[in-house]
């Protein structure tokens, strides 16, 4: 019995030294985006400056689980709010352990739907977790309190009539967000084609850093798109060896034409951009 | 005496020839493109992919099938189902072929009627569900294995790294973690009641836990090694522990004589004669440190060749990583299990305890994560019979020599 009093104190011990290295590796105050290295999907993880979670969608399997594990504090298990851009299974599927896994406070999404079985479980995960389907439309703004502010730009709301729900062509449906903390602004895109693009480029303006719409596909955006917002870096969540051709040349050759460093998932792992306000750096596996 | 007991031998086995004789000319055969529709409980945990389901379930005694579903219908462990439709044959990367039914007309999803077994399973669920919402998905299933053998939720690339590592009968509900759990609840008990009644106690303790653990053939056969090794150790009567070895694989023989075929089975009965028979020879060296590391050497050196024949492959680094990770096992098994016990009466005490697990769960990854990656495996097409039958024939030639020997220091 002494042995395992013994073993106890140490493991304390240790899990002492671990939250206070975490805490202090985590909780810095600044603003972290994470964009999962999930496959071919979408996952992005933010932490605020005080410290709260986001999760933008759950990527095509369980691996935005490792994702969180690897960003979250091991004490740390609830989800402040989870953001579903629309309701594709490569955006989904991974969402379906999240909400078994943690404490979620809030949920947004399109007010699109599907009749997917992953969707009908999806909708039953977060019914067990007693969350209800809420809908964002363009110039919502969800303010984390913290200097944090995620400004919704897209989809508009007169884009739907006020009973009907978006079946089909949901990807053009997306929400697409503005984050932004202090001078650093992040325009993350969803699965919307370049016609969203464009319409939504002057509101987005000038920003540092975007989320390739639509893992790189062709449709994807426009050398007016990328002339408006002007990006620093970019970054693309895609899997390797994709069965669509994901990015496309014409993407790479527009974002290289625009002089945007660019980074990729599948060649880079999990991409993570940390920011101050007015610097940020960015770090890849 | 010797003559009376090679008689009864003798008829042991002649009896369990006829039955096995008789077992297997009475079974169904079947083939690709036949209707069937049959009655089973879905035994194992189904696995969710983006657009189905897939999940294995016994057609019969002898034979599986994988079910392949939409995700409409929610399948879970322990469900009785109807289930017809055309079978199926696909091609496994192992060069074997299983029977498959795709989407399957399912009835009557109904649970588990039977109170004791519906409770166990809402208790084992409940247990999974409170280790996933405090653990990180490695680290938590990786403690249900340890503890429940539980590992139908880990990550499929920690999974093949335990393999590649050697570390796999850790996470396997095997006769050790039964022995561990009978002679922990002997090592508690017994400090507080009568030997007798510890052994009673530890043994009902050990069949709770089966249950526990999902009363699979595979568990039960596990229990029923464990109790006999338990019961050899705490009565310290190892010479007639071959004999009771024997007459219990026999009897489990006769009652499921499916496992004749069963790696598995073969498994347990070698892991468990080895755990009975070689640890002798290590008394000197025997202490609370090597004792776990000591059991498990013995059972890797008398299951080596069925490991080899089955799995392919048999990691060198094993014996170090498992040296290295398993006195975790013992302090993660009553970590575990008492944050499984507070889970059910005070949520705050059972993540405690989950926390206090992290540490040797990390050490236990990391050490994984490090060893697989210089993986030095050893890869076999195909094993030959008679290296099997030559190094069991030399594995008890040494058990028989040393033993000679050692009674012989004995008696002088």
């Amino acid at each position: 019995m002494k042995k395992y009093l013994i073993l106890s104190i140490l493991s304390l011990l240790i899990l002492t030294g671990l939250f206070f290295y975490q805490n202090a590796k985590i909780n810095d105050g600044k603003l972290h985006l994470v964009v999962c290295d999930v496959g071919q999907g979408d996952a992005i993880y933010l932490k605020t400056p005080s410290g709260k979670d986001i999760l933008v969608d759950g990527g095509p399997n369980d691996s935005v689980l490792n994702c969180l594990t690897n960003n979250m504090p091991f004490w740390d298990r609830t989800i402040d709010l989870i953001v579903l851009t629309h309701p594709d299974a490569d955006h989904i599927t991974g969402l379906v352990s999240v909400l078994e896994r943690y404490n979620v406070l809030h949920f947004v999404t399109s007010k699109t739907t599907k009749t997917t079985a992953i969707y009908k479980k999806f909708l039953n995960a977060l019914e067990k977790e007693g969350l209800e389907l809420k809908y964002v439309f363009a110039k919502d703004r969800i303010d984390f309190g913290d200097g944090t502010v995620s400004n919704i730009i897209w989809p508009d709301s007169s884009l739907f009539n006020s009973k009907q729900i978006r079946e089909s062509g949901v990807n053009e449906y997306s929400v697409i967000q503005l984050i932004s903390y202090g001078n650093f602004q992040a325009l993350l895109t969803g699965d919307a084609g370049s016609l969203v693009m464009d319409e939504i480029a002057k509101d987005a303006g000038d920003i540092d850093i975007l989320k390739i719409p639509h893992h790189g596909s062709k449709t994807g955006m426009s050398d007016y798109f990328l002339t408006e917002i002007k990006p620093e870096a970019a970054v693309i969540s895609v899997g390797a060896k994709n069965r669509y051709g994901h990015p496309t040349q014409f993407s790479l050759d527009l974002l290289s034409k625009h002089n945007v460093k660019t980074l990729r998932t599948d060649k880079n792992g999990e991409i993570e951009i940390v920011t101050t306000g007015p610097d940020y750096e960015v770090y890849s596996n | 005496m010797k003559g009376s007991l090679i008689i009864f031998y003798v008829f042991l086995i002649t009896i369990l020839i006829l039955r096995l004789h008789t077992f297997y000319s009475n079974q169904k055969t079947y083939t690709k493109g036949q209707e069937i529709s049959f009655e089973t409980q879905i035994l194992s945990f189904p696995k969710t992919y983006t657009f189905y389901q897939t999940v294995y379930v016994n057609l019969d005694k002898t034979t599986k099938v994988l079910i392949r579903t939409d995700l409409d219908r929610q399948l879970n462990y322990g469900d009785y189902v109807k289930v017809s439709g055309t079978l199926d044959t696909i091609l496994l990367s192992s060069g074997g072929t299983i029977f498959t039914l795709n989407n399957p007309e399912i009835e009557a999803n109904f649970r588990e009627n039977n109170p004791f077994l519906s409770s166990v399973y809402f208790i084992r669920q409940k247990i999974i569900d409170n280790f996933n919402s405090s653990l990180d998905p490695v680290s938590s299933s990786l403690l249900l294995g340890i503890v429940f053998g539980i590992k139908e939720n880990m990550p499929k690339d920690f999974l093949d790294k335990i393999q590649i590592t050697g570390v796999m009968h850790v996470v396997a509900a095997s006769g050790m973690n039964v022995t561990m759990v009978s002679g922990f609840l002997f090592y508690l008990l017994g400090s507080l009641l009568k030997r007798q009644f510890a052994i009673a106690l530890s043994i009902f303790g050990v069949i709770f836990y089966t249950a526990l653990a999902g009363f699979e053939p595979s568990i039960i056969r596990a229990a029923i090694m464990g109790i006999l090794v338990f019961s050899a150790q705490v009565l310290g009567r190892q010479q007639y522990s071959l004999n009771t070895l024997l007459i219990t694989g026999a009897f489990m023989l006769f009652l499921w004589p499916q496992f004749v075929t069963d790696t598995g089975f073969a498994l347990s009965f070698t892991a468990t004669a080895g755990i009975l028979f070689i640890p002798l020879f290590f008394q000197k060296v025997k202490n609370s440190f090597t004792e776990v590391f000591i059991t498990t050497t013995s059972a890797q050196i008398a299951t080596l060749p069925i490991l080899i024949g089955a799995f392919g492959s048999f990691s060198l680094l094993s014996i170090l990583v498992n040296a290295l990770v398993l006195w975790t096992i013992p302090v993660l098994m009553i970590l575990g299990a008492v944050a499984a016990f507070f889970g059910f009466i005070f949520k705050p005490a059972a993540v405690l305890f989950l926390y206090l697990s992290l540490p040797f769960l990390y050490f236990f990854e990391q050490t994984v994560y490090l060893f697989s990656e210089l993986g030095v495996v050893v890869t076999f097409d195909n094993v030959p019979w008679q290296f099997s039958a030559g190094y069991y024939l030399l594995l008890i030639s040494i058990i028989l020599f040393l033993n000679k020997k050692n009674e012989k220091v004995f008696n002088s």
